[in-house]
């Protein structure tokens, strides 16, 4: 602590990015809970109904249901392809002697676009008439019977509009994942390596362990961007065909601002910080957990 | 910065024929053989939907519909990028998202370092409990903000106004940037702080003399990890600004989905590639400041 503070000065220099804080993200935390246990369609006046949306939520919305559990496969594919991916690649990439810093630029690249530019590449690279990159790839190497329009099929959407968002930021973990791998003690590798340890051991007794605490970091990162996904959905299907890919987030969007039902999207989005909030808690039991036993 | 990201030594690059360095054994080579051509693949699809993108925008529209999308264009046109300015207001929306990311970046360094100095240099009772706060930020999905903030634009009217992008975006990216402005204010000596308390200089002019001046590298760091959030943020702009006069990229992208869902896709990728330009410029111009900002960001967490 400074010696020469004042209670004046902490004040001016904490106020003004508190004000900005709450009036962007504490406060409108509070007014969404307060929402939620109202029926409001911005016009009318507003209708205190206690827990009915909630019980309408949980109990008779199967739509909320649906996106629920799409929300989940969305982030599931998602966790893969990012953190499964990006924990693959940087491990080759520390056997790399040349080119990391360009493989490292290269594999960034998408995550500098945006959703929308984004949105549009794979629209077209799923399409099937004309076309797509997709299918052309498919029928060149000879596996033309999965061509479909990989959008408009139910059965695929939901991956469909998930990988992209996986694609989008591999290469932001990969960064941070690598930068953890090479702070491993070369000095514990070579004498895991001298006791006869092969690559498989290395990496699950060495190199493992000791990223740990970065490797929960990502987790954590990842899972909340999962939960939060909307761009990509949105501006590909906007959760269709049908409800097929709506996830939690579109269908609150959906709710608040083409049903402009207020208070029952406010009770959707307080569904996803209790969500959020229960998946990081999780994260940090399961891993903190394996890492004491 | 952390022993995470302290210098990292990398192995002298050295020719793959030449003896094995000290530390990789003389051992097939295979195995890196293998790696070697499994990161090459993994780039080329990890890069290619881009260069299609490019390679795209570059061909006419007859080649685009009957053309093979791996054949290079069979004749380079440049009449996608007349379109794809006549039909949208890239300009405009190119504008609008320098002054929202620029505006943003203001709000969230300037803050940032205010509310760090005051947790991590100055110091007060309730410290723990504001840290606190600041954390649920990190955590929660920014969709909880839309609904309320929506509600409270309209009822002081603010929406369809650029305040109306840039507060919610500072408001959520300004933990991280406290967060990480803490952290290098960790390593000013506190015999600093001392010595000039001790000539008499008061928290102002420690923070204007003293801290500022120091942070200089951090701030690079914060504004180049949020800028790329900012430049392309979509949700917010989606919600608040309805006028085509303040538009961002992402938005003024989505006109070039015409009426009935004709897409003049060669214009439209011309248009993606205009506004990825800038970002992307920055982006290999500063690839090395980024790339440490970003493994900075996360291996402190």
């Amino acid at each position: 602590m400074l010696p020469n503070r004042s209670r004046l000065s902490v004040l001016v220099f904490l106020l003004p990015p508190l004000l900005l804080y709450g009036v962007a993200v504490l406060f409108p935390i509070l007014q969404s809970l307060f929402l939620s246990f109202f029926s409001w369609n911005g016009i009318s006046d507003m209708e205190f109904v206690g827990f009915a949306n909630y019980v309408h939520m949980l109990t008779g919305d199967g739509v909320f249901w649906r996106s629920f559990f799409n929300a989940l496969g969305y982030l599931a594919i998602c966790l893969v392809l990012q953190l499964g991916g990006a924990l693959f690649v940087a491990s080759l990439l520390t056997s790399l002697r040349r080119g990391r810093e360009l493989v490292k630029t290269l594999y960034l690249l998408p995550a500098v676009i945006s959703t929308v530019a984004i949105a549009f590449l794979f629209v077209r690279i799923y399409s099937i008439d004309p076309v797509g990159l997709l299918n052309q790839v498919l029928g060149w190497i000879g596996l033309g019977s999965l061509e479909r329009p990989w959008l408009s099929d139910v059965n695929t959407v939901l991956a469909a509009v998930s990988a992209p968002e996986g694609w989008r930021f591999t290469g932001l973990y990969m960064l941070i994942i690598y930068a953890a791998l090479l702070a491993v003690p070369q000095e514990l590798e070579e004498a895991a390596r001298l006791d006869g340890a092969n690559r498989w051991q290395l990496f699950t007794k060495i190199r493992f362990p000791h990223i740990r605490p970065v490797w929960i970091t990502t987790t954590i990162m990842a899972t909340t961007y999962g939960l939060r996904g909307f761009d990509i959905p949105y501006l590909m299907t906007n959760g269709g065909p049908g409800q097929s890919s709506e996830l939690l987030t579109t269908y609150m969007y959906k709710t608040a601002f083409t049903s402009t039902d207020f208070g029952y999207a406010s009770t959707i989005s307080v569904f996803i910080v209790v969500e959020c909030l229960v998946a990081v808690g999780f994260i940090l039991l399961m891993l903190k957990r394996k890492a004491d036993a | 910065m952390t022993a995470q990201t302290a210098p990292v030594t990398r192995p002298v690059p050295a020719p793959p024929s030449s003896p094995a360095p000290r530390r990789r054994r003389r051992k097939p080579n295979v195995f890196r053989s293998l790696s070697r051509v499994l990161i090459v693949l993994i780039v080329v699809v990890q890069v290619y939907p881009l260069a299609w993108l490019f390679l795209t925008s570059l061909r006419n529209e007859h080649d685009f519909a009957t053309g093979d999308p791996f054949a290079l264009p069979s004749s380079i046109s440049f009449d996608n990028y007349v379109r794809a300015f006549q039909t949208g207001n890239l300009g405009q929306n190119i504008l609008n998202s320098f002054i929202v990311t620029m505006g943003a970046n203001l709000l969230i360094v300037l803050l940032g370092m205010m509310a760090a100095y005051a947790l991590q240099v100055l110091g007060f009772r309730f410290s723990k409990f504001v840290r606190g706060l600041f954390l649920i930020g990190i955590i929660v999905p920014v969709q909880i903000a839309l609904v309320p903030l929506f509600i409270d634009y309209s009822s002081v009217n603010l929406l369809d106004t650029y305040q109306s992008m840039i507060i919610p975006l500072a408001g959520f990216a300004l933990p991280m940037s406290i967060y990480l402005f803490s952290s290098f204010f960790e390593y000013i000596p506190r015999e600093t702080y001392e010595a000039a308390s001790l000539d008499g200089a008061g928290p102002y002019r420690i923070f204007g003399l003293i801290t500022l001046p120091l942070s200089t590298n951090t701030v690079v760091t914060v504004v180049l990890v949020n800028s790329i959030f900012i430049w392309n943020d979509f949700i917010f702009a989606n919600t608040f600004v309805l006028s085509e006069g303040l538009k961002t990229i992402p938005l003024g992208l989505q006109n070039y989905i015409g009426a009935m869902g004709k897409v003049d896709w060669t214009a439209t990728f011309a248009a993606v590639c205009i506004t990825i330009t800038p970002l992307l410029l920055v982006f290999l111009v500063l690839n090395k400041a980024m790339i440490q900002g970003l493994e900075s960001g996360a291996t402190k967490g």
